[in-house]
Order: structure tokens, then sequence, then C-alpha cells
């Protein structure tokens, strides 16, 4: 017995309707309206996709980008969940009904985030930096650092080590400030351009790249041309590198 | 974290869990010993014995890894510790967020 929905997300969209196919593991998709809004469901089992088999997990969570996608493209604005959402049956409530009790309840937070998405999508932009790059940079400008520099030439082995260790350390220093200092600038540039902006967390990366800014913008397609031009200009840089993708639907606006 | 063991990789992830700790004391022992010399209060000779024992530990270090082949295991359990301690001070910073999250995935 199906004793609960996987929810992939929410459209505005107020038709009974099934896309077929196209869920995890084949299942059917269909949608569970309530008013002008609906759930974008499959039928399951009361537990999570869980699996050690990493492809598989991964081919789940592309299926799950997948109908999303399909359901932007076919029926309207989506609010996207994140893979394994799954709503499960009361002990007096069939599924289907708590999902539709759900969307009572939540029914004007629903609209109004629905509204804030429409006609947008999502686009991640990501700065890097070369670390090293910009930290010769540093010490030739500074003539503190380029004095430590030229002493460590000429001390003995032991002393040379001991002075290298300070010079890192003051140069760590000035490259956090001047990491501050860009990603404020980068932020106001970028969010000029757009409508919503999201901050990430930053990601691990090879040296000695190392990322600046994570953040996730909300944009009508028009808008984006214009946030292409200022990461263009921001590529440009010497040392820096930008990451661009999208359109993605609004998952980190929901 | 996830740890995926079999016989082969539980030697080498414990190497690299050991490794990755003595790399944390070292830095440790860097971080005091700069912290000494700024003070002022070390003699030339002193800095010059200190950086050439903390070189040394360094080289041991890079050649224990290479021999071993731990280099990248040891990058994984230092990089995955950062991770760690990032949620924890999310945790702090945010209970709620936090919580926010972890309820959403069972709704």
């Amino acid at each position: 017995m199906a004793e609960a929905r996987y929810v992939y997300c929410i459209v505005a969209s107020p038709q009974k309707v099934k896309l077929g196919k196209i869920g995890l593991d084949g299942n059917r998709v269909y949608t569970i309206p309530y008013q002008d809004i609906s759930a974008v469901v499959h039928d399951c089992n009361a537990k999570p996709y869980e699996s050690k088999d990493s492809e598989e997990v991964k081919n789940w969570v592309i299926t799950h980008e997948k109908v999303v996608e399909t359901t932007w493209g076919r029926l309207g604005t989506v609010l996207p969940f994140g893979f394994d959402t799954i709503i499960k049956a009361d002990k007096d409530k069939g599924a289907e009904e708590v999902v539709i009790d759900w969307l009572k309840g939540d029914y004007q937070n629903l609209r109004e985030k629905l509204h804030k998405v429409k006609g947008k999508a999502e686009y991640g932009v990501q700065v890097s930096w070369d670390t090293k790059f910009i930290s010769q940079l540093l010490t030739e400008k500074d003539e503190e650092l380029e004095k430590l520099s030229e002493e460590i030439k000429s001390k003995p082995k032991g002393v040379a080590y001991m002075y290298k260790q300070k010079l890192e350390k003051i140069l760590r220093g000035k490259l956090e400030k001047e990491a501050e200092i860009y990603f404020k600038e980068f932020y106001e540039r970028i969010k000029k351009c757009i409508e919503d902006i999201r901050v990430e967390k930053l990601k691990k990366e090879e040296e000695p790249w190392q990322m600046l800014m994570n953040v996730s913008c909300l944009a009508y397609k028009k808008g984006v041309e214009a946030l292409g031009e200022e990461l263009d200009k921001i590529n440009s840089m010497e040392g820096f590198s930008v990451r661009f993708t999208g359109p993605w639907p609004p998952y980190s606006f929901v | 974290m996830a740890i995926d063991i079999n016989e082969d990789n539980l030697k080498h992830g414990l190497l690299g869990l050991v490794i990755a700790i003595v790399e944390i004391i070292r830095d440790a022992l860097k971080h005091q010993a700069l912290r000494r010399m700024e003070g002022g209060s070390l003699t030339e000779e002193e800095i010059e014995r200190l950086g050439r024992a903390l070189e040394e530990i360094d080289i041991a270090i890079d050649q224990m890894k290479e021999e071993q082949g731990v280099s990248d295991a040891v990058k994984q359990v230092r990089d995955g510790l950062d991770d760690l301690v990032d949620d924890v001070l999310d945790q702090i910073i945010n209970p709620e967020g936090w919580e926010e999250e972890t309820k959403l995935k069972d709704i």
C-alpha cells in the first residue's frame, strides 16, 4: 500500500495532470491540486530513498531534477523541493489527504513564494582567485613584505625558515582582508543586476585556487545579460576566475 | 563524513588520521614558535635552532606521507575536520536554521 507521497515540487497550476512514468525508479508522476496550486508527486512507501550505491543515488537526484524541469516547462512556475522530501499518511488520514491539508494550511505562504519566483530562474555564481598570484601581487606592493622577502635570502637556514613563517602569516592576514573587500564589492555589483541573492557555503578548491564567493542569484531571463557582463569583467581580472551556471529552477529561494 | 571500510583502506585511513593529527600539532608548534620570536624573547641563535628543528619536522612529515602514499588521505581528513568544525559553528550560530534543515527532510 502506498502510504506516502514523494514530493518533487509545488507548481502554480490548478490542473490535475499525469506527467507519465518519469519519476524515481520509473514511478508515475502526477499532480495533486488545491485551488490554483498543485503538488507534483509519485506514490511511494513511507521511508526515504537511501542506497549504498552512489551511482543509484546520483541517478535518483538527476531524475528528481528532471521531473522539476519538466514540470517547469509544461505547467508553469515551480517551487522545487530537495531530494527525498516525503509526506507520510497520518493515523486517520491517507497520504493524499495529508498533502491537500498541507497545501491548504500553507496556501498563502506557497502562493507568495510562487509569485516571488515567477518568470525568474536561479543562477549560480562562484568567484575564485589564485592565492599564489595574488600573494605575489600583495608582496610586491607592500614595503614590509618586500623587505622581509629580501632579508630571508640572506639569513641562515633556521632564521630564514622562521622569517618565512612570519611572512606567510602576514600574507594570510592580508589575503583575508583583500578577500573580504572583494567579496563586498562583487556582491554589490552582482546584486544590482538581479532580483534576489543568497550566500552559499564556499567549496574547497585545488591549491593555489581558493573560492572567494558562492552565491545563488534569482533573475529574470533578461537580467541575466547584465549579470553576464558584470561577471565577464570580474573573470577578466588577473588572478580571478568566475563559474556561472544556470538557469535552474529556484531551489535556493523556496 | 561517510567512511567506507575494507581491509585495504583501513590501515591507510588510520595512518591518514594519525598523520593529520601530527600535522595539526606541528602547526600549533609553529604558531607558538612564531609568537615567541615575535615577542622578542629569543636570541638569533635560538631562532636559528627553532627554525632548523621545525623545518626538519616538515621534511620528515612530507617524507612519511610520500612513502606511505597517504598524502590524499591526510588532506581528506583535514578537509573533513574543517567541514565538521564549520557545521558545529553553524549549529551554534543558528540553531533554528539547522533544526529547520533537518525537519524538512522528513515532513
